[in-house]
């Protein structure tokens, strides 16, 4: 039991020890205006935590993050289940959405500040455009597969359109929606760093550009690391919520 | 051109059957149905009624629109012509105490076994507590106690439709549309599954529209049997199965079933037989 749990994880840990030794020898050897080993990052990021400055940019970056985020599902969710329920919307708005999909959003930004300025809203518009078309597509992408048997199924046991919702599409498609939401959140962090570099200066971005300018490599590092392991966590948290709602596929 | 019979010391079915149920009798009531895909006609000419303790089984070639018809009488597609009343209603649109039997069993992969039984309850609006008290009941009778929490993909073919019969059964229709039910199990299962049906049957009679390709299957369990072909396709013939009820496996073994298989057989056939020799001419 206990050898086969390190066996499992041997590769995984082996990796992340060399990959952390690497980083420690080539940190020590080049100049600290590029990089600092892991560990200077690492005392930095302490005092940055016992300083209180993390744990304020943080949550600045995490109500953003998380406005535009969740705003992005609960849009992205029922308009892809409409979009894949009504042909007509689906024809017209598919290449508009095919477009938006495909462009990188950052190009957006200026026009953004341009029509919104500096306020809140337009970085949370940002994260939001960031964030949105992956569960959007994903969610269209699901609910067009629905057997159209199911759907049948459904009629004749004189289901309602609301019941159909609730207890065909929605279920059926959550499991392609939770690959978008996965999606989602690598996309959101990159929307909201770009939305704290080019829109009002708040949060960890706020932290990588000001410690950049002061050629504080260490404090550019540590601010890359503590996004890095939010990527992670919730990438992992997504996969969990992705598992247990297709738990009824084989 | 036209081929004998083949030589079975069966007389011929009668062409024109005497109704079995009177009007007022008739669960379901078909008149002079219509179907057209385009240019392509399924059927026309469909007239039948089926009582509220009858089982009319329909037999036909693949494509002759057999599944088309269930759709027509469960109201999920519209015919072109004519008109189908069931329980003093006519038939638009799925109506209350009609449910299918599919033939791909139409389970909801995203379901335990329980929670597709009781499905259409819930469309229905029965309220949660008739609901947990009626569904083990439906779940017990067709044999699948202990499976409750089973999503459909850990089931075998056989228990996978014995979840859908429950589900139809559920909530107690008085017309069950069955569309090849047991089509897609083993032979064994099969025969296991028609007897349980049979059984089901028994307790609780309903009016039933049976089809199937399986010529032993529609006299074992028909009072009637309709055979359906033709381009466009039409009830050609309708064979009264005259044995008596319960039909259980000593069914089988009597020598009226043999010749009432015979009979369904060669009605079948003789379009089969004319067409084989169309293509050698
Ligand atoms: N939605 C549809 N659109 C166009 N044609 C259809 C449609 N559904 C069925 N058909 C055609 O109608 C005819 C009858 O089909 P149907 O499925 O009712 O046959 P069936 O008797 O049930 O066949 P089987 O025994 O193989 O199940 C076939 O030729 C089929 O191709
Ligand atoms: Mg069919």
């Amino acid at each position: 039991m206990r050898r086969e749990l390190i066996n499992r994880h041997a590769p995984f840990v082996l990796s992340l020890t060399a990959g952390m030794a690497l980083w420690e020898v080539v940190g020590r050897y080049s100049s600290p205006a590029f990089m600092v080993p892991l560990s200077a990052t690492l005392k930095k990021l302490w005092q940055l935590i016992i300083g209180g400055t993390l744990i304020t940019q943080f949550l600045d970056s995490a109500a953003l993050f998380l406005t535009g985020f969740v705003l992005a599902l609960l849009i992205g969710m029922p308009l892809g289940l409409l979009l894949a329920r009504v042909r007509g919307l689906r024809v017209g708005l598919e290449p508009y959405i095919m477009i938006l999909y495909a462009t990188p959003m950052v190009a957006l930004i200026p026009f953004i500040l341009s029509m919104m300025g500096f306020g809140f809203a337009p970085k949370v518009l940002v994260v939001f455009l960031f964030a949105v078309f992956p569960v959007l597509y994903n969610t269209i992408e699901g609910a067009r597969s629905i057997k159209p048997e199911l759907i049948e199924v459904a009629r004749s046991f004189r289901s309602s359109e609301w019941s159909l919702w609730r207890e065909v599409m929605v279920p059926y498609t959550l499991p392609y929606t939770m690959t978008g939401v996965r999606l989602a959140i690598g996309r959101g962090l990159v929307g909201m760093v770009a939305a704290e570099f080019f829109l009002s200066s708040t949060g960890l971005g706020q932290m990588i550009m000001t410690a950049s300018q002061n050629f504080d490599t260490a404090g550019v590092f540590a601010a890359i690391l503590v996004i890095a392991l939010i990527g992670i966590a919730m990438m992992r948290l997504g996969r969990r919520i992705e598992t247990h709602f297709a738990r009824w596929r084989n | 051109m036209t081929e004998p019979m083949l030589s079975t010391d069966v007389q011929r079915p009668e062409t024109t059957v005497p109704p079995v149920t009177s009007q007022a009798d008739a669960r379901i009531r078909v008149n002079g149905l219509v179907k057209r895909y385009g240019t392509l006609e399924v059927f026309r000419g469909i007239d039948f009624e089926v009582g509220a303790r009858e089982i009319v089984t329909i037999v036909g070639p693949s494509g002759c629109g057999k599944t088309t018809l269930l759709r027509c009488l469960n109201g999920l597609i519209a015919a072109d012509e004519g008109e189908i009343w069931s329980n003093g209603t006519r038939v638009t649109e799925p109506i209350a105490g009609m449910a299918m039997v599919f033939q791909h069993f139409g389970l909801f992969p995203w379901k335990t076994v329980y929670d597709n039984v009781s499905y259409g309850l819930r469309m229905a609006g029965v309220p949660a507590a008739e609901i947990a008290r009626r569904v083990p009941h439906f779940v017990n009778l067709v044999g699948l106690k202990g499976f409750e929490q089973a999503y459909p993909y850990q089931m075998s073919g056989g228990m996978q439709q014995r979840c859908g019969l429950a589900r139809a059964l559920a909530v107690e229709p008085n017309v069950l549309l069955m569309d090849e039910p047991f089509a897609a199990v083993d032979a064994q299962t099969r025969e296991i599954l028609q007897f349980e049906l049979m059984r089901i049957w028994e307790e609780r009679p309903t009016a039933m529209v049976f089809v199937t390709h399986s010529i032993e299957e529609a006299v074992l369990m028909g009072d009637r049997v309709f055979v359906l072909k033709g381009r466009p396709s039409s009830i050609k013939e309708t064979i009264t199965i005259d044995l008596p009820h319960p039909r259980t496996r000593e069914t089988l073994r009597e020598a009226r079933f043999a010749e009432l298989r015979e009979q369904v057989w060669s009605t079948l056939m003789s379009e089969a037989r004319e067409a084989e020799f169309k293509l050698e001419t």
